[in-house]
């Protein structure tokens, strides 16, 4: 039998990890925790649970560890994030993707010549989760100070991590300019299509007829555009580089964007070329949707004009695999 | 040391090589423009790094972004460029970062003109962005003394981890003049030791720079913080010069940069005539040396007055007035939109300040 371990101090009652069990083996509990979140348990027969560690794939708060019948413990948090707790949402995917490209640094043993840069958004304090030296950059420019920072010192990994209105919208031209110098940057970029931090106005990345307080009849296309897709644009440039979409809303998604990012840190530190991993998120308050709703949202709304994979190779790594 | 005819913009890119300064971000403004040009050159020979930036806005952040894993770095620009590095400077400033910016001013406001001015002493000694934060300023009058400060620039950036400014004007940046280079192995010396700077950790504990702080209390101990750095900058590195003549002086002028080489020229003149005007001359302009020009002042003789010279509609002339704290008549000669007064423009107005003070 597996056996899960639930740090109920963690724990924000989003139910994503109930979502997550293929074998219906979580359930909310009948108490809170000091925050006041009613917490998850493990329910059924112990024999049931393979370890298989969807539940703690899909948590977003580090709140789930994870054994299997060998006794083997098969998830493990990460060194590469901190302890404290995030100040994000119950639900909000941001913790889950702190939390595979923390995994990343980790397993390609990089954590220690990582630099990265916070923006300007609900991941402004990305820097006390991710424990590595990091910067704050100023709104949008994270990707200027990622290219002084890598020009000054390539030994480095230097990563930014940027929601949507702080990378396609004020820091449109500072993303734009850096992927077509080809800096050796790794940019991840999280698309909940929505300002979260101010209180969910619109985003360059809105869908056609989503409300939001600065859309309140929906994003009308005549006037405010069709959202910017970042990583279809940036795969347009003739300078090489990695670009790609991935997605937060369940584990198997989760599985395969941390493939993503894992490939982006890989070619970075071999000096390829600029990497780009966009993100689909949820943003359950803003979006005015349960934490499993939001997923559902996503997985309905979002997928079909944002597609998932890999748009763009850089040349000489795609020749060499052919 | 041999003396080598330069364009001021290239003798201040070869001074800030020189002074170990081996990574520039910037972006083409007119009259500044030549110092990328140089140092694309320049860098490529000693290994350093030259990135041409989007913007002055990207440019100030990648200065951010190097600075902030410890090397020495600069940028350079002009008036409207500055305006769009506001931003950037703020950050910087706030996260006490090292970093050198050149302004070659020109005429404003809006997008102005090319030719040189001084209308941004404003600017550059008030703020350009937003916060009570500070930045040096050293304003050069001829390209060897621009070569001078630039080395002093660094120096003092590191010195109080902070952004220092080179405020010339187009003149200095255009004009060709011999300098002479400072003798070592043109390398500068290496960057001091930190316990700030972002990089390959080697086990040590992980840093951040930030300047994000939510707790009103903890801002607020960041300011006072930043205040007694900026307090201590102005009780050690206010730079000035006095030239009384001989034997006293009826009037004083004062003026920086391009503007004090004119008034020098002025002020010889009148000198000959038998006239006694006198010459004060800020090289920096943050900080201010008020104590110094409140001693000029007082030794005026009699009441005559002080005369600011400015190639702007007065600025400088505010900072003025408050180290006369209302004790003497203060009179203001200036020009604007790129028009630079000539010797004789300055001697008829020392002559009427003088006149008016015998009046």
């Amino acid at each position: 039998m597996g056996e899960i371990h639930v740090a109920e101090e963690r724990c924000k009652g989003c139910g994503l990890c109930i979502d997550a069990c293929p074998r219906g083996l979580i359930a909310f509990s009948d108490h809170m925790n000091e925050k006041g979140y009613t917490v998850v348990t493990f329910v059924g027969e112990r024999s049931a649970c393979t370890g298989c560690a969807m539940c703690a794939t899909a948590c977003p708060d580090q709140g789930i560890e994870v054994w299997n019948k060998a006794g083997r413990q098969t998830f493990e948090n990460t060194t590469g994030l901190t302890e404290r707790m995030s100040h994000y949402c119950p639900g909000c995917t941001h913790g889950v993707i702190h939390r595979i490209a923390a995994e990343c640094l980790q397993e390609l043993g990089l954590l220690d010549r990582a630099v990265g840069i916070a923006p300007v958004g609900c991941s402004v304090l990305a820097y006390e989760y991710f424990n590595v030296d990091m910067f704050e950059a100023a709104h949008g420019r994270a990707p200027a100070v990622a290219t002084g920072a890598k020009r000054a010192r390539p030994e480095c990994i230097v990563f930014t991590y940027q929601g949507d209105g702080d990378l396609c919208s004020i820091g449109g031209n500072e993303i734009l300019h850096a992927a077509n110098r080809g800096e050796r940057i790794t940019v991840i970029f999280v698309n909940n299509a929505i300002y979260g931090m101010t209180g969910g106005q619109m985003a360059p990345t809105t869908l056609p007829g989503q409300r939001t307080t600065t859309s309140p009849r929906g994003r009308d296309v005549e006037s405010t555009g069709h959202p910017l897709r970042m990583a279809e644009l940036l795969a347009t440039l003739g300078t090489p580089g990695f670009i790609a979409r991935g997605s937060a809303h369940d584990p198997a998604h989760v599985l395969r964007t941390k493939k993503l990012i894992k490939r982006a840190f890989e070619l970075q530190r071999d000096g390829t070329c600029f990497t780009f991993v966009e993100v689909l998120s949820t943003c359950p308050t803003n979006w005015g949707l349960s934490p499993h709703e939001a997923t559902e949202w996503l997985q309905d709304n979002m997928l079909p004009v944002f597609p998932l994979g890999v748009l763009k190779e850089p040349a000489a790594v795609a020749e060499g695999a052919a | 040391m041999t003396k080598i005819l330069m364009k001021g913009n290239e003798a201040l890119g070869e001074a800030a090589v020189r002074a170990g300064c081996v990574h520039f971000f910037g972006y083409p403004i007119t009259p500044q423009t030549e110092i990328p040009e140089y140092l694309v050159k320049r860098l490529a020979q000693v290994g350093g790094t030259f990135v041409q930036a989007e913007s002055e806005i990207a440019a100030i952040h990648m200065v951010m972004g190097a600075s902030g894993v410890g090397v020495r770095c600069m940028t350079s620009s002009s008036s409207p460029g500055i305006s769009l590095m506001a931003e950037g400077m703020s950050y910087i400033a706030a996260c006490e970062l090292p970093c050198v910016v050149v302004n070659m001013m020109r005429a404003g406001p809006g997008l102005g003109g090319i030719l040189p001015a001084q209308s941004d002493y404003h600017q550059a000694t008030r703020g350009h962005g937003h916060g009570d934060y500070q930045v040096i300023v050293l304003a050069p009058s001829s390209v060897q003394e621009a070569v001078d400060l630039m080395g002093l620039a660094f120096e003092l950036a590191e010195r109080w981890r902070n952004p220092v400014m080179v405020c010339a004007d187009g003149m200095i940046g255009q004009m060709m003049e011999p300098v002479e280079f400072a003798d070592g192995d043109g390398r500068g010396p290496p960057m001091p030791p930190n316990d700030w700077a972002l990089g390959v950790r080697e086990g040590r504990r992980r840093r951040i720079v930030n300047s994000l702080y939510l707790s009103p209390e903890e801002l607020l101990a960041h300011n006072r913080k930043l205040k007694a750095k900026y307090d201590a900058i102005a009780a050690t590195e206010r730079r000035s010069e006095l030239d009384a003549g001989a034997g006293g002086y009826d009037v004083l002028v004062v003026a920086f940069g391009t503007m004090a080489r004119i008034c020098r020229t002025a002020v010889d003149e009148l000198r000959a005539e038998g006239l006694r005007p006198a010459l004060f001359r800020p090289i920096s302009l943050k900080p201010f040396p008020y104590p110094e020009l409140r001693r000029a002042l007082d030794a005026i003789d009699g009441d005559g007055p002080v005369l600011a010279v400015e190639m702007s509609m007065g600025q400088m002339v505010d900072d003025v007035r408050l180290a006369a704290e209302g004790t003497r008549r203060v009179l203001f000669h200036g020009t604007a939109g790129g028009v630079v007064p000539s010797p004789d423009d300055v001697a008829a107005e020392i002559r009427a300040a003088l006149g008016a003070a015998v009046a």
